[in-house]
């Protein structure tokens, strides 16, 4: 039976192998691909796959168990159901949907159904903020669920899902579109222009146009591209970051969707300017539901000769285009983190110097962009450097797409320029009530009333477009809790300030919620996220204790209530 | 005379470059950004431009020798870069991304940094 096993388990392996590639990075598809046929990833068939890609199965391993949609433990169910533990979703009403489907399937979150119909599990961000709460179910995404709507979900998974009528797709909801969103520019049109121009010029347009990354770090988009097209080297590589998995972001999401074309012609005007021929999208695992749609994309651009050899009769210009589907990691949005996810290893960032743009994927020199800075791109191609920059302020020209969710009577997307107030953008989404909002997701920072005359740029408030409100009612501890639920998570344990700060922090949070926490002790605390600002090796943990910091600063008589709410004698508040 | 302008934000190699020149018979001219680099440029009207790439950008070089080699393109450029050792990164001459006639690395010796100025004046 075993040998059987292993020699079907073999050929299934060789198969992905002439799909995917022969090296190393083709690991991570494969392993997806052999967990859809296995529910799990057993340790027989990481066995295999390492024994037939030249690696040890403790490699094979590491990565299984570094994402957390790999389950190398036991079988998951048919229907793996995902409920989205984001605060976004907790304001929408999480509990309730988690409560029905708890009782209704009569298990506990993390667990399967004994007739191995159902997995019940937890996740980070789905990107549906402004439609909350979010369930996702296997590859199929559901928005506003609620007890009820969380009962049929169950009953159709039942039935047979996929004669569920439930719409395939959830659609966007666009509050507010601009010059960006309302570009009128036909397929391809950018790209033919773009090919018409000398490299040179087309990295000279963008740099006119002060486009910055619209990522959330916002460097300069044309540096990049310049450092990369002066690099040495034969082979190099375009990467779009559709990772999005910052809490509080969905706008690219509906950039994927709806404005492919834009998107794909801003990757291979990208590759066509630093001299690249081959590109990836990196889609979050929680969008695979857009894979299929992207593929077909990529297909009809095929053989319109849009990808592939000599791009629209230019000779010497070839790109394709390579979907990889990331697997519910946060830290692989980070690029150097997701280069490594690329190549097939654990998601860990590496150390800078070097940058991506001259020792990237594989070691060659590889331009990592955001699916709206591509966008952008195209249009500035399109419509030149002054369309783009007669908006937003001198540090961060252009518009910008922001994701807008939480306690405000219009959720959705909204396109602003940059600079804008926050008083201005919490008037446009009917939440002028709120009492904080938490600018650029989970890394961002929460900001109070006194606050709201500040504006969303780089050089002021910057973000990469998340925006999170929160009403007069919100319990501003519970958010710091989630934010660093989140951390303590997603920390990839590389270092140390990271890994073992977070969980104090949180312990802190805990400890406030008791009213067992001393202003001394918050004092220390306060400190050690400082350590941890200064101290972490990647941007996640760089900025993994600002929520926790901006809300001490802002609301500390609300936090430290408990404790003044007659739990602590006077002593013991100022004790430890 | 041959006149060389230098252009560098780096005020103490500017300065040792300067008098390894002049002493050498050479006019000079110095700019310390990219801006005031074109702007010497066309001033000056020099006969060799020595380069550096990271200025106030990191890729101020490239774009200087872009802007410069469309104003004339008989000018040569030579690159002198410490950016190597700095980042890790390798760079190449590239007509359309990095147009410059030689490329150095920094530090380097005056007799060898004379010799790259009288070959590329073609002396
Ligand atoms: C923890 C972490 C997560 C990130 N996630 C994303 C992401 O989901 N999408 C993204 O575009 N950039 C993300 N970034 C920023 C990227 O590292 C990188 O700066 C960006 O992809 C560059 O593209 P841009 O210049 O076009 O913004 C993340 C950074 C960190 C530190
Ligand atoms: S800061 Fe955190 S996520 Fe980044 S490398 Fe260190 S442990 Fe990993």
């Amino acid at each position: 039976m075993q040998i059987i096993d292993r020699q079907k388990i073999n050929n299934q392996i060789e198969d992905l192998r002439k799909k995917y590639g022969e090296d190393r990075s083709a690991l991570m598809p494969i392993l997806q691909d052999l967990q859809e046929i296995y529910g799990y990833l057993p340790d027989v068939v990481m066995q295999e796959t390492a024994h037939a890609m030249g690696i040890h199965p403790v490699e094979v391993e590491g990565v299984a168990s570094f994402y957390s949609f790999f389950r190398t433990k036991e079988k998951q169910g048919k229907y793996v159901i995902r409920l989205c533990q984001t605060i976004s979703c907790d304001l929408a009403g999480k509990q309730n949907v988690a409560r029905q489907m708890e009782n209704e399937l009569g298990i506990k979150f993390g667990e399967t159904t004994k007739d191995g119909m159902f997995t019940l599990e937890y996740t980070n961000c789905l990107g549906m903020c402004d439609q909350g709460p979010a369930v996702m179910v296997n590859d199929r995404l559901f928005a506003k669920v609620d007890a009820e709507k969380a009962f049929r979900i169950i009953t159709d998974c039942r039935r047979d899902f996929l004669k569920s009528d439930f719409p395939e797709v959830v659609p966007s909801d666009v509050k507010k579109a601009g010059p960006i969103l309302d570009h009128g520019i036909k397929p391809v049109e950018s790209l033919k222009k773009a090919l018409a121009m000398p490299r040179s010029e087309i990295i000279a347009t963008i740099r006119e146009s002060g486009l910055k990354g619209r990522g959330g770090a916002g460097f300069p988009t044309a540096i990049k591209w310049q450092l990369a097209g002066a690099a040495k080297g034969d082979k190099k590589y375009v990467v779009c970051n559709a990772d999005e998995g910052e809490p509080g972001t969905f706008k690219d999401r509906m950039l994927l969707y709806e404005e492919t074309d834009l998107l794909l012609d801003g990757m291979t005007i990208g590759a066509y300017a630093v001299g690249a021929k081959k590109g990836f999208i990196y889609l979050r695992g929680e969008y695979l539901y857009m894979r299929k749609y992207l593929e077909k994309a990529l297909e009809d651009r095929r053989t319109q000769k849009l990808l592939g050899g000599n791009i629209l009769g230019y000779k010497e210009f070839n790109f394709d285009i390579e979907i990889r589907m990331g697997a519910g990691a946060y830290v692989c949005g980070e690029e150097t983190a997701l280069i490594e996810s690329l190549e097939g290893y654990r998601g860990e960032p590496r150390n800078r110097p070097p940058f991506p743009v001259d020792t990237g994927f594989q070691g060659n020199p590889t331009i990592v962009n955001n699916v709206e800075t591509f966008i952008d791109a195209a249009l500035i191609i399109s419509k030149g450097a002054d369309w783009f920059n007669e908006h937003g302020t001198d540090k961060s020209k252009g518009m910008k797409i922001f994701s807008i969710s939480g306690d405000c009577e219009l959720p959705g997307i909204y396109e602003f320029p940059f600079g804008i107030k926050v008083s201005e953008l919490l008037k446009e989404a009917g939440g002028i009530n709120a009492k904080a909002v938490q600018i650029g997701g989970a890394s961002g920072h929460c900001i109070a009333r006194k606050d709201f005359h500040r504006t969303i740029a780089f050089e002021d408030i910057g973000s990469g477009g998340s925006i999170i409100v929160f009403g007069p009612d919100a319990d501003m501890l519970q958010v710091a809790k989630n934010f660093l639920e989140f951390f303590v998570e997603e920390s990839c344990g590389q270092c140390t300030p990271c890994r073992e700060g977070n969980p104090k922090l949180l312990e802190g949070v805990e400890l406030l919620e008791k009213g067992r926490c001393s202003v001394t002790y918050l004092n220390e605390l306060k400190k050690l996220g400082e350590t941890i600002q200064v101290a972490s090796k990647c941007g996640l943990g760089q900025s993994s204790p600002n929520a926790f910091l901006s809300i001490v600063e802002n609301f500390k008589s609300e936090i430290l209530s408990p404790a003044v709410a007659g739990k602590l004698t006077k002593e013991e508040q100022y004790a430890r | 005379m041959a006149k060389i302008l230098i252009v560098d934000d780096d005020i103490d190699f500017v300065s040792a470059v300067k008098l390894v020149l002049t002493s050498n018979g050479f006019d000079t001219a110095v700019a310390y950004s990219r801006q005031e680099g074109m702007d010497k440029f066309v001033s000056e009207k020099p006969d060799l431009v020595l380069l550096d790439v990271m200025m106030d950008e990191p890729d101020d070089g490239f774009v200087l020798a872009q802007s410069l080699k469309k104003k004339s393109k008989d000018t040569p450029i030579l690159m002198l870069t410490s950016v190597g050792q700095v980042t890790g990164m390798d760079f190449d001459k590239d007509s359309e991304m990095v147009p410059v006639d030689d490329f150095e690395q920094k530090p380097i010796m005056p007799n060898h940094l004379l010799e790259k100025v009288n070959q590329l004046l073609g002396n």
